[in-house]
């Protein structure tokens, strides 16, 4: 049967410090009582954002927010919400805020209850082509208040306060840098939203702009005001078509309705914005590169400092952010820096969006708190392994990052936390692992993608990227040598140390990490010339069981003539002339072929 | 004086009335989502049949509108139907065919089809 209702308990840490799981115990022993089990569901959220009023219980329909709710309450509760439809006013409190508004819909899912959503607020619930959708759940409120009520110096000191850091990868406090680009003397300065989004895998950004464009919008424009520049610039790639088809619908409503151009909402500030179309080159993604590519330049990165807040877009101070960063900001000034800094932990303030992907039930979009665990993510929200798998790494930062093996499960998500563990935050690509997939394999299509992006400035990143690759290769294949994972260990380091810019700074991440994580593998592949996984093709033999009837089958698929044998009698396959495409293991029906 | 904030309160003010008037207050609500994503996995001939379903008239008392991504990327297309008063109900990976089943059978019957829900 249907539930008629649904409740929603908090279970983040404030609020089973305050005893909600003995509210959870009496809760499920009232409606039993009354016998309501079947037609009310319990459902355990992640940390709803309302901690200084909690235990929290979110009755649903109708969302009624129960605030302070202790053991004794319950059965009023119970009796009054549930049984006579009135909800109990005394415990009720009042939420207006921005965050989490995407829980009247899908709060009772599990894969959305343990998330809470600020940049993506929006982002599944509102019309995203219609600006009327997005002023009716406050939108532009931010920017309005911004206007009326704080000056630039307040804009900035809010945003410092939130504790907000840069959501691109590289996690620099955002207030510092509006900061450090506001001080800047010169009427010209420029804002940039990079939606340059490159690495394999990953969709933040896409669908951020795709769900919610005028929340990007919004934040740029208040970032405008507190620096104190007139033009703001989207870049944004060519791939991305709706993206920036309904960007520009935004951008065009924004200006009908007095939200960009002159004197906006009646204001002293002017502020326009356009788009400008990345030709999908990973490295202008380096806000250097970028800043070129805008200026009608080949997009290649150039030493730092000057930074761009001092030097950036034509010489002109410039500031620029990642369009998670950017979609953050009205919620700052709507709910308040100081809230925003209760979510998440010591040095990593407020949520962060991941694009969950490979082995997992439930891949997807997420947005979670700063500080909930790679465990949690991976079996709460995504579901665990399918097929009975086990796991074997989880990959975060993408081609820049790291993969942490089982026992970095319970490594919590934060700047510090997974550099610590030898991963990064990066821009929010998350992939899971299972015991199907070869690590060395996974590290040489990081490094064959970066070393297809690497621009070719500095050598370090262009040839010795080439290098590593080349070692790489040989090893997959087969011909790895004694010495080979010494010298992809001193190539990575001084590919670290020596090039130019983030990317190659951190092209040789997966390569470390999984030399470090994950030794074993490569010495099975060069010594035992072994490769467990079964998928470095070239180490991988075939043979044929006993299980095997006869039947010929694999012996007319195979291309080469290399398996023989009599009719109803067991085949075999010669090795020398084998080349191990596989078509034999997938066309036998009986399990008598086996990968060794 | 009128502030921003004067102003942007009259916006929200008359874009809810708009809304409105584009029928939100219909006993049902019917989200398609509608991003690249949702679009590849075949959300536009989900949309279609809605739409042509309301056009031609057989569905009455229904708002329609798109959404962007909520992220369940391995369930899409995903259609939400909006009740005031109900949980809402959210369908994952809709066909065509599965959106005529969602008109004939929970629109205008009030069935809800569990095996479908997410």
């Amino acid at each position: 049967m249907r539930a008629k209702s649904i409740l929603t308990l908090c279970d983040g840490p404030t609020c089973i410090y305050k005893n909600s799981r003995a509210i959870r115990d009496a809760l499920e022993t009232e409606l039993k009582n009354q016998g309501l089990s079947d037609e009310v569901g319990i459902h355990i959220s992640g940390c709803l954002g309302m901690c200084s009023k909690g235990p929290i219980l979110i009755v649903n329909p109708g969302y009624t927010i129960y605030g302070g709710v202790t053991v004794q309450d319950i059965p009023e509760i119970v009796q009054e919400h549930l049984v006579r439809r009135r909800p109990v006013a005394r415990l009720a409190v009042q939420e207006d805020h921005l965050y989490n508004r995407f829980f009247r819909i899908f709060g009772d899912v599990d894969f959305f209850g343990r998330q809470m959503r600020i940049a993506l607020r929006n982002c599944g619930i509102i019309d995203p082509e219609k600006i009327d959708d997005y002023l009716s759940v406050r939108g532009y409120e931010a920017l309005a208040k911004v206007l009326t009520a704080m000056s630039p110096r307040e804009v900035i000191d809010e945003v410092k306060k939130s504790g907000l850091r840069g959501r691109g990868g590289a996690g620099f406090p955002t207030g510092l840098k509006w900061e450090f680009t506001a001080r800047e003397t010169g009427n010209e300065k420029y804002v940039i939203c990079n939606a340059d989004e490159g690495d394999p895998g990953a969709f933040m950004d896409r669908s951020a702009i795709e769900g919610d464009p005028h929340t990007v919008l919004e934040g740029i424009i208040i970032g405008g005001y507190a620096i104190g520049a007139a033009k703001g610039i989207v870049y944004i790639r060519a791939e991305y078509p709706l993206a920036i088809q309904r960007l520009e619908k935004a951008i065009a409503a924004a200006r009908e309705n007095g939200l960009l151009g002159k004197r906006i909402l009646g204001s002293d500030f002017s502020f326009d914005m356009e788009i400008r179309l990345g030709a999908g080159a990973f490295v202008c993604g380096e806000e250097t590169a970028l800043i070129h590519s805008i200026e009608g330049r080949r997009g290649m990165p150039t030493p730092r400092p000057p930074y761009p807040s001092v030097k950036g877009l034509f010489g002109k101070p410039t500031l620029i952010n990642n369009v998670e960063t950017w979609a953050n900001i009205p919620v700052i000034m709507l709910d308040g820096g100081e809230w925003f800094s209760t979510v998440g932990t010591e040095t990593s303030k407020g949520t962060k969006v991941f694009a969950l992907a490979g082995k997992v039930h439930n891949t997807g979009l997420i947005e979670v708190p700063m500080g909930t665990t790679l465990r949690e993510i991976i079996y709460d929200i995504g579901g665990g392994i399918p097929n009975g798998k086990k796991f074997k790494a989880v990959q975060t930062g993408g081609p820049s990052g790291g993969c942490l093996p089982e026992e970095y499960l319970d490594t919590q998500i934060d700047y510090e936390s997974l550099a610590a563990a030898g991963s990064i935050m990066g821009s929010g690509g998350m992939i899971v692992i299972d015991e199907d997939s070869c690590m060395v394999n996974l590290a040489k299509f990081f490094l064959e993608f970066t070393q297809d992006e690497s621009c070719g400035k500095c050598t370090p990143c262009r040839g010795g990227t080439k290098r590593m690759l080349e070692i790489l290769t040989r090893i997959t294949e087969g011909n790895g040598k004694e010495g080979d994972i010494e010298k992809l260990e001193r190539l990575g380091q001084m590919i670290k140390k020596a090039s130019l810019c983030g990317l190659g700074q951190s092209a040789p991440n997966p390569v470390l990490s999984t030399l470090k994580n994950f030794r074993h593998e490569y010495e099975e592949h060069i010594f035992q010339k072994k490769c467990r996984a079964g998928i470095c093709s070239a180490l991988v033999t075939y043979e044929i069981t006993e299980k095997c009837i006869g039947c010929g089958a694999c012996r007319r698929v195979c291309p080469v003539n290399a398996i023989s044998g009599k009719r109803q009698e067991r085949h075999a396959i010669n090795q020398e002339t084998c080349i191990k495409c596989g078509q034999c293991f997938t066309t036998c029906k009986f399990d008598a072929i086996v990968k060794a | 004086m009128v502030t921003p904030l004067d102003i942007i309160k009259k916006k929200r003010a008359e874009a809810v009335a708009r809304i409105i008037g584009r029928g939100y207050l219909s006993t049902k609500r019917v989200y398609v989502g509608m991003a690249t994503c949702e679009i590849a996995a075949g959300s536009k001939e989900v949309m279609e049949v809605f739409r042509q379903s309301i056009a031609k008239g057989g569905l009455k008392d229904v708002y329609l509108s798109q959404k962007g991504c909520a992220g369940r990327c391995n369930l899409e297309p995903t259609v939400e139907i909006v009740e005031e008063g109900k949980i809402p109900v959210k369908y994952g990976k809709v066909t065509p065919e599965r959106a005529r089943q969602i008109i004939e059978r929970h629109l205008k019957n009030n069935e809800v089809i569990e095996e479908w829900l997410i």
